[in-house]
């Protein structure tokens, strides 16, 4: 059923937009591509694309975040709260705006290097002193690391005020602009994240677990953290590299996903990825039509869909799994 | 269009409004002026002042090419959103310009320092020309350099009806390539004297307000029109990667302009940046030699201007 | 009492402030490096001026540039760092002691967010001009709205004091994604004033700016710092702290408005500055083992230097151009949270 709220998605997308293209249209671009279309240019082109790039972000994101929650058991806990999408968003400025390229694969090592950055700093600040990470204090170490990032990359857009407009799109996210070509070489990425994380969901399984019960069963539980942390740091890195800053989607889908289908990562995980698609490819048509014919950058939207959802979870009883 | 001016007058310790007339009979025309914005930079020089400061220019700083010929002793005052308060101090100026949006902020402490206009808008150069041309005591230079202009404006129009015909008036969009987006000017400097000549748009851009700004290339048939002039400030990598994902875009070559071979690409100090009296002349000495029109005019009619 | 306090009564003897000798030589201390550094940087800035010339143009009003330059454009500026930096400084210092963590501040909470919100509308979709006086009055208004929501939310819910942290980062994002929308749909020119206003900026600072500022922080400092050692008494858990006998509720309420007003109104005049709030109070906790009280006049103390020299660097470092203070202290923020984190270790 998430399968096909994914496709139907998906489909409006590709449907949707400020040029008005007929349904019969989509389906003729798809089976019979005519280049001198305008409309089946603007599906092929444009939105093609801007769909698979939404598809792919999402899902990473998704992914990390529910990573992120089971390695912490903090319900808050997402690349976007945490500052690693901070973190690699601004070393993605930085080299964006001095060492020249803006193209995703050479933006992708800034990217994570920025990430894994800001994540032992977050990891860091978050411990109190004895008894190891805290919830609360994770988070707000968090924002802590977030809002120096931010302030920073706001600095560098006031000092270099002729670049004003790339640094908003980083500041702000979006999923337009990036044509197919830039998503090929990312692809391995996507791919060899996704098959660690298959091999890794039995382990992750156990790691949710109480501590002394895994340790128990004789885990080797450092070596899971670290490879779950790399693949925190690939995904959320290759996301940030390709539409720059996009929060909320990492906290709210693997909760949306536990909902529906339980903890175990099996599920879990998959289901995170279908959701996760299926919510940016929403947020980023419902971007096109909130202030016509100006768009909204999504992560604008997300921001707006995600904040009271993130005050429903702040305010309840408990912060941890 | 309506043409609206604002001049606030402000000697130090007091805040009253004066007509130009009276400060211009009672006290000596300013010599030493300042100005805070690049329209007011250009204007000034067209009067044939020498500002002893004037902030920096956006590009090919800290001034541009074209008024570089005109500066000797001049002194730069950092960016046009924060001039340096201390440095217009201690120049000891007679003159600040400024600019409602940028230095509203600031506008009591310039008048501590100095008598200081403050102009409403920046885009009218002429309103422009001729509130500095009354600041400094130029009104008659200012008038004569409006009457070239008109001159000019009229010259060009019927040399473009004639070598046109039917063809004019022209529809054309202004376009700007601005990091990872582009934009359509519906009003603005260039807009705004295109309009003067004569030149239309299209239908999709009969709004107001600035413009808009387009993030996804699926607008590009918004742009479309008879003939298209662009620009972009290319030190920017990011401009200069839009750029070419834009034009080599198939929605692009599918415009009309395109097909017609009717896209230019133009200089973004001239038509956007520049915003004074000397930037406009250069910007129809462009569309001048772009008609491949004869520059030359009646010559009876042009004795007194500058720019023959 | 004993040898190692002080204690400063007043006439009638119902306000008594307790400190602690040491406290009292670090406050003096800082207090002359203070002095000190308002005086260098009234001697510094596009061009220098001796330290003779500053005396004069203070003392002996003429009407010379070198007096005009000092008197309007300097002073102004480096009294409203001093004055902004104390009032987050110390705003810092209560929200960590009321939340009982010290990762906390009026930008992490959300305060500062809803007070720039609020300025970024007026200056973006409501068209007002850099100056306005509307700005600071919506700032304020912004800084205490949110701060109602959050105890709004809080009060609802019955939720603990760490909770409320959790509330206040969330209004903050909602108020971050809203600042967004409203800057990307202005065009340039009051998008480029919103994000001056945003990185927090001292540029152009005048008279009656710090007019403005010196009411707030004249009723709400003393407001605080009378309350304060209820937070010391906080720090010990709720339960003891009915016992020991202090009005938690009401002394609870005092504190979070104070916090507000001295953040809402710092920022109304400095724009959305971060990190002072964070920093400032962690730097006195490193200089100082004394109760809120005493840490009190240092976290202002120190939130004041930080900002005066953020300030100092922004307009002299990068001459002819004027960077706004705000880039500045998160480059002094985040060196001091790597120290952190290396103490931390060891």
């Amino acid at each position: 059923m998430t399968l096909l709220l994914v496709l139907i998605s998906f489909v409006c997308s590709l449907a949707l937009g400020q040029f008005s293209t007929s349904p019969d249209a989509l389906v003729l671009a798809l089976i019979a591509y005519d280049p001198a279309s305008t409309s089946h240019l603007i599906i092929m082109t444009e939105r093609l694309p801007r769909a698979m790039v939404a598809v792919l972000v999402g899902a990473s994101l998704a992914v990390s975040g529910a990573l992120m929650q089971s390695l912490t058991r903090n319900a808050l806990a997402s690349p976007g709260i945490l500052g690693i999408n901070a973190g690699a968003m601004l070393f993605v400025v930085i080299s964006a705006a001095y060492f020249t390229e803006n193209v995703p694969l050479s933006l992708i090592w800034a990217a994570f290097l920025g990430a894994a950055t800001a994540a032992s700093m977050v990891f860091l600040l978050g411990r109190e002193r004895g008894s190891g990470s805290s919830p609360l204090r994770t988070v707000l170490a968090g924002v802590a690391v977030t809002a120096l990032c931010v302030s920073f990359a706001q600095g560098l857009l006031v000092v270099n005020q002729e670049r004003f407009g790339s640094l908003v799109f980083w500041l702000a996210g979006s999923v337009s602009g990036r044509g197919l070509d830039s998503l090929w070489p990312l692809m391995p990425l996507f791919l060899g994240a996704a098959l660690v994380c298959a091999l890794l969901t039995r382990q992750l399984n156990i790691l949710s677990l109480d501590d002394d019960v895994v340790r128990a069963l004789g885990q080797r539980t450092g070596l899971v953290r670290l490879t779950a942390g790399l693949v925190v740091v690939v995904l959320s890195g290759a996301s940030v590299a390709l539409a720059g800053m996009i929060g909320f989607i990492g906290l709210i889908v693997p909760h949306i996903a536990r909902a529906l289908f339980g903890r175990d990562h099996r599920w879990l995980l998959p289901a995170c990825t279908l959701i996760g698609a299926a919510l940016l490819l929403i947020a980023d048509i419902a971007a096109r039509f909130v202030i016509p014919p100006e768009e909204v950058p999504v992560g604008v939207m997300t921001a707006l869909l995600g904040a009271p959802l993130f005050l429903y979870l702040a305010s309840r009883k408990s912060q941890s799994l | 269009m309506v043409l609206f001016t604002g001049i606030v007058w402000a000697t130090p310790g007091s805040a009253s409004e004066q007509t130009a007339q009276t400060s211009a009979s009672s006290q000596p025309p300013p010599e030493r002026i300042v100005t805070l914005f690049q329209g007011a930079t250009d204007n000034a020089v067209a009067l044939g002042l020498e500002p002893v400061g004037v902030v920096e220019s956006w590009t090919e700083q800290p001034m541009y090419h074209y008024l570089r010929p005109y500066f000797h002793q001049v002194n730069y005052l950092g960016l046009e959103t924060q001039p340096d308060l201390e440095t217009i101090a201690l120049l000891k100026p007679d003159l600040i310009i400024g600019e409602r949006g940028r230095h509203q902020l600031i506008s009591p402490l310039l008048s501590r320092i100095a008598p200081t206009v403050i102009a409403e808008q920046l885009y009218d150069f002429k309103a422009l020309l001729k509130l500095i041309g009354e600041a400094v005591g130029r009104e008659i230079k200012a008038e004569q350099l409006l009457a070239c202009w008109q001159l000019r404006v009229t010259d060009f129009r019927e040399k473009m009806a004639s070598r046109s015909g039917d063809g004019w008036p022209q529809e054309v969009s202004v376009i700007r390539f601005r990091g990872p987006s582009a934009r359509i000017y519906y009003s603005g400097f260039a807009r705004s004297v295109l309009d003067e000549l004569g030149f239309t748009r299209p239908a999709s851009q009969q709004n107001s307000g600035w413009g808009i700004n387009l993030t996804s290339r699926e607008s590009i048939p918004a742009m479309d029109a008879d003939a298209i002039f662009f620009f972009m400030v290319d030190s920017d990598p990011s401009v200069m990667e839009t750029y070419h994902k834009w034009t080599q875009h198939p929605l692009w070559q599918q415009l009309e302009a395109a097909q017609a071979k009717q896209i230019f690409r133009v200089d973004a100090v001239t038509w956007n940046l520049g915003g004074g009296y000397i930037a406009a002349n250069k910007l129809l000495d462009e569309l001048y030699a772009h008609y491949t029109l004869d520059p030359r005019k009646p010559a009876a009619s042009m004795k007194d201007c500058c720019q023959c | 009492m004993n040898n190692n306090t002080i204690v400063l009564r007043t006439r009638n003897e119902r306000l008594a402030l307790r400190l602690s000798r040491h406290t009292v030589r670090v406050v003096a201390v800082l207090g002359a490096i203070l002095f000190a550094s308002v005086f260098i940087s009234l001697c510094l800035g596009s061009h220098t001026t001796s330290p003779t010339d500053v005396l004069q143009a203070l003392i002996a009003p003429g009407e010379s540039d070198m007096a005009l330059i000092v008197r309007e454009i300097r002073l102004p500026r480096i009294l409203l760092a001093v004055l902004v930096g104390a009032a987050l400084g110390v705003a810092g210092l209560l929200l960590q002691g009321l939340v009982r963590n010290p990762l906390a501040s009026p930008d992490v909470i959300g305060i500062t967010s809803g007070a720039s919100a609020a300025a970024v509308f007026l200056l973006t979709i409501g068209g007002a001009a850099q100056g306005s006086p509307l700005l600071p009055v919506a700032a304020i208004a912004g800084a205490f709205a949110v701060a109602l929501a959050i105890l709004a939310l809080a009060w609802i819910k019955h939720v603990t004091p760490g909770q409320l942290i959790l509330v206040g980062i969330g209004m903050a994002s909602a108020m971050g994604a809203l600042i967004t929308l409203m800057i990307v749909m202005s065009p340039d020119t009051p998008a480029m004033n919103a994000y001056l206003w945003l990185t927090g900026s001292l540029y152009a600072a005048q008279w009656g700016d710090i007019f403005g500022l010196l009411p707030w922080l004249a009723i709400f400092l003393p407001l605080a710092i009378s309350r304060t050692r209820h937070l010391d008494v906080m720090a010990m858990g709720d339960d003891m702290a009915t016992s020991l006998g202090s009005a938690l509720n009401l002394n609870r309420l005092i504190l979070l408005l104070s916090a507000v007003a001295l953040a809402g109104s710092a920022v109304a005049f400095a724009g959305g500055l971060s990190f002072i709030g964070l920093v400032a109070p962690h730097m006195a906790r490193n200089l100082s083992r004394s109760g809120a009280t005493g840490l009190a006049f240092i976290a202002a103390m120190m939130g004041a230097l930080i900002l005066l020299y953020a300030d100092l660097i922004g307009r002299i470092g990068f001459a002819p151009r004027d960077l706004p203070a705000g880039v500045f202290v998160a480059c002094i923020g985040a060196p001091y949270f790597v120290y952190q984190l290396y103490r931390m270790k060891h």
